[in-house]
């Protein structure tokens, strides 16, 4: 009894350590989209040093929990929830990691944009007010993880389609500026790569969000209408 | 042999009696005790009654022990909530134990939910996370508030046994403050520093290479106006720090307005040279209470820049309305000339020190990018607005509105 008291515990204390580096990793990367963000809007160099630099360490983190979870996995055998937790964690990682490439993709095309002419950039509120929303949900479905909260993880996913609308309103006055002057096409197109940048963020935290709804409710909600979700969710 | 069995029986009947007595006082005690609330003890006798007495009396004290800890909880609870400082009570592995809605609000905790959790895991920011595993807490760590523009100085405070409080404090305000003292040095250096340039090269000039006469009277009218510039500078600097730190002007001393206003309109012409229309309208017989220095040095830097701003030609127009001319019985000074007008975005940051629309524009005139700092300093003493309407290409008005509470009839001039 003992012994295997003492085993669960060490097992539970493994889970929640994981737990903690993976919102540790979420932590960092969303310091790496608004420092990307800050880049783009004042063409910061510095800044955009560091974005790269640091991308490192969101690797090394997604390596390390990768390897952590594995090791749960062939050392515990965890079934049920449990085992749902790991699962959702490799895959919550996966997402994460990808966010932090989308950062430093925005750091480096903020860089190029303002070695073309500075002005342009502070012209687009409307990205950086997407970038806000993308950070705002990707905030939020962290700490839907953290809590195991499944109707925050749900707001999340409601919230995506802000940020599919402000993509596409970003574009439309893109194709104008290019429209009146093709000596902006140039950063324009370097411009919707950094708006691309930020729709796909957003994706990932939807992805991060329905890894919740999984890990609290055991259902599978990835392709799922949000109608079809709120029903889900709504019965207990 | 049947005496025998009578004492038997006799013996078995009273331990039945004190057996059923024993079961009746001991039915009494449970229920009394399992009772939710403190009641009188029930009626007993002999050492049954003691212990009851005993027992209440215990569990009264234990009671109002009870009572005096769960007061003084709420208390400190009430206590830390009350700070202006959001508190997290956090264990000796940084899991979150209470918090308050200070920090709440700074920091996205929430005081339900996120009991027992690492605290890093809902503050995910690495400089806190890199914080808190250099375990060095002497100094408070600066960090954007989640979500928000605010800025937050965090430390951690340990107490009792290696268990921790987190302190947050809303420092935007202070760091603006402390931007605003580093830019106006800067600024103030740097507008030092370029008349002072040339001086020093003209210097240089006559000092190293031989002159003739007619040259270097040539270098020293040139200089003279860096060095007029530099007194200027200096000046409205005293006159800024001057107004900060006086004590608030008296709300007894009448201000004749009349020769006030004649001396706005003289120091406009003296600057215009009759390059201006300058006008001067006055409705109203309204003295003002207050410093007349103050207010002159307002009322001319307003006028003077309108003429510095307006091409040659244009038309200035200094205008005073006092009492029941406007609606609230106050008092309006404006100055409306025809000049370049001003970009709105540029109106906000008007009266902060050194803020240029044009920077090489504003110099040539000869301003020092502080005379509407003194004008709203100034005024404000005088709980007076700086109101500015402005069309580029057009002109712009400012105005001073003095609430009715600053408005002294004026004396009636006693001839002979």
């Amino acid at each position: 009894m003992g012994v295997t008291e003492h085993i669960s515990k060490q097992f539970e204390a493994d889970l929640d350590t994981t737990r903690t580096r993976v919102l540790q990793m979420g932590g960092l990367v969303e310091a790496q989209i608004l420092a990307a963000i800050q880049a783009f809007a004042t063409g910061d160099a510095a800044l955009v040093a560091q974005v790269i630099e640091n991308d490192a360490r969101v690797n090394g983190y997604e390596v390390a929990i990768d390897g952590a979870c594995n090791h749960i996995v062939v050392k515990r055998q965890p079934a049920a929830s449990d085992l749902r937790l790991i699962m959702a964690i490799s895959k919550i990682v996966t997402d994460l990691e990808r966010i932090g490439d989308e950062a430093e993709k925005i750091a480096r095309m903020s860089k190029r944009i303002h070695e073309q002419g500075a002005h342009h950039a502070q012209r687009f509120p409307a990205i950086r007010h997407a970038a806000q929303i993308a950070v705002k949900n990707l905030r939020q479905a962290l700490d839907a993880f953290a809590r195991l909260d499944a109707a925050s993880a749900a707001e999340v996913l409601k919230e995506d389609s802000a940020i599919d609308d402000e993509f596409r309103s970003v574009l439309r006055q893109l194709i104008t500026y290019m429209m009146e002057d093709p000596r902006t096409i140039s950063a324009s197109l370097d411009t919707v790569w950094v708006a691309k940048a930020i729709e796909r963020i957003g994706d990932h935290a939807k992805n991060i969000a329905e890894q919740v709804i999984y890990i609290v409710k055991g259902t599978d909600v990835r392709h799922t209408s949000f109608a079809d979700i709120e029903r889900e969710l709504s019965k207990e | 042999m049947t005496w025998l069995a009578i004492a038997l029986a006799i013996l078995a009947a009273g331990l039945a009696i004190a057996l059923y007595r024993q079961r009746r006082e001991f039915g009494k005690l449970k229920r009394w005790v399992s009772q939710p609330r403190l009641t009188d003890p029930p009626e007993a006798e002999g050492a049954w009654g003691e212990v009851f007495n005993l027992l209440h009396r215990h569990r009264r004290a234990t009671l109002r022990r009870r009572r005096e800890l769960a007061r003084l909880m709420v208390r400190s609870r009430r206590g830390a909530q009350a700070l202006p400082y959001g508190v997290a009570v956090l264990d000796a592995e940084y899991r979150m134990d209470w918090c308050n809605d200070a920090a709440r609000e700074h920091l996205g905790l929430d005081p339900e939910r996120d009991r027992g959790q690492p605290i890093v895991n809902v503050v995910r920011a690495p400089e806190f996370v890199d914080y808190l595993r250099a375990g060095e807490f002497a100094e408070a760590l600066r960090l954007k508030s989640p979500g928000s523009a605010r800025t937050l100085a965090l430390q951690i405070v340990s107490f009792g046994d290696e268990e921790h409080i987190l302190l947050s404090q809303d420092v935007t305000g202070s760091e603006r403050v402390e931007a605003m003292r580093r830019d106006f040095v800067a600024n103030v250096s740097h507008e030092l520093r370029t008349p002072l340039t040339v001086l020093a090269g003209f210097l240089e000039t006559i000092q190293d290479l031989k002159l003739d006469a007619s040259r270097v009277r040539d270098y020293v009218s040139l200089m003279a106006p860096q060095a007029a510039r530099m007194k200027r500078l200096i000046d409205d600097l005293l006159t800024l720090s001057a107004l900060e730190h006086a004590p608030a002007p008296p709300d007894a001393e009448r201000v004749a307005l009349r020769p006030l206003l004649e001396r706005v309109r003289a120091e406009a012409e003296a600057l215009s040279a009759g390059r201006h229309r300058i006008s001067l309208e006055a409705a109203g017989a309204d003295d003002l209470l207050g410093a007349e220095g103050e207010l002159a040095s307002a009322f001319v830097n307003l006028a003077t820049n309108a003429v510095r701003y307006t091409p040659a030609g244009g038309e200035i127009r200094i205008c005073w309305r006092s009492g029941t001319q406007l609606a609230d019985g106050g008092a309006e000074f404006s100055v409306e000339d025809t000049g370049i007008g001003i970009d709105p975005e540029h109106l906000p940051r008007l009266t902060e020190r050194f803020y240029r629309v044009d920077r090489g524009r504003s110099r040539e005139t000869g301003g020092t990018g502080l005379g509407l700092s003194i004008v709203k300093h100034a005024l404000a003493r005088h709980q007076a607005m700086l109101a500015i309407e402005s069309t580029p290409g057009k002109g712009s008005r400012f105005i001073a509105r003095f609430p009715a509470a600053r408005l002294a009839p004026a004396r009636q001039k006693v001839e002979g």
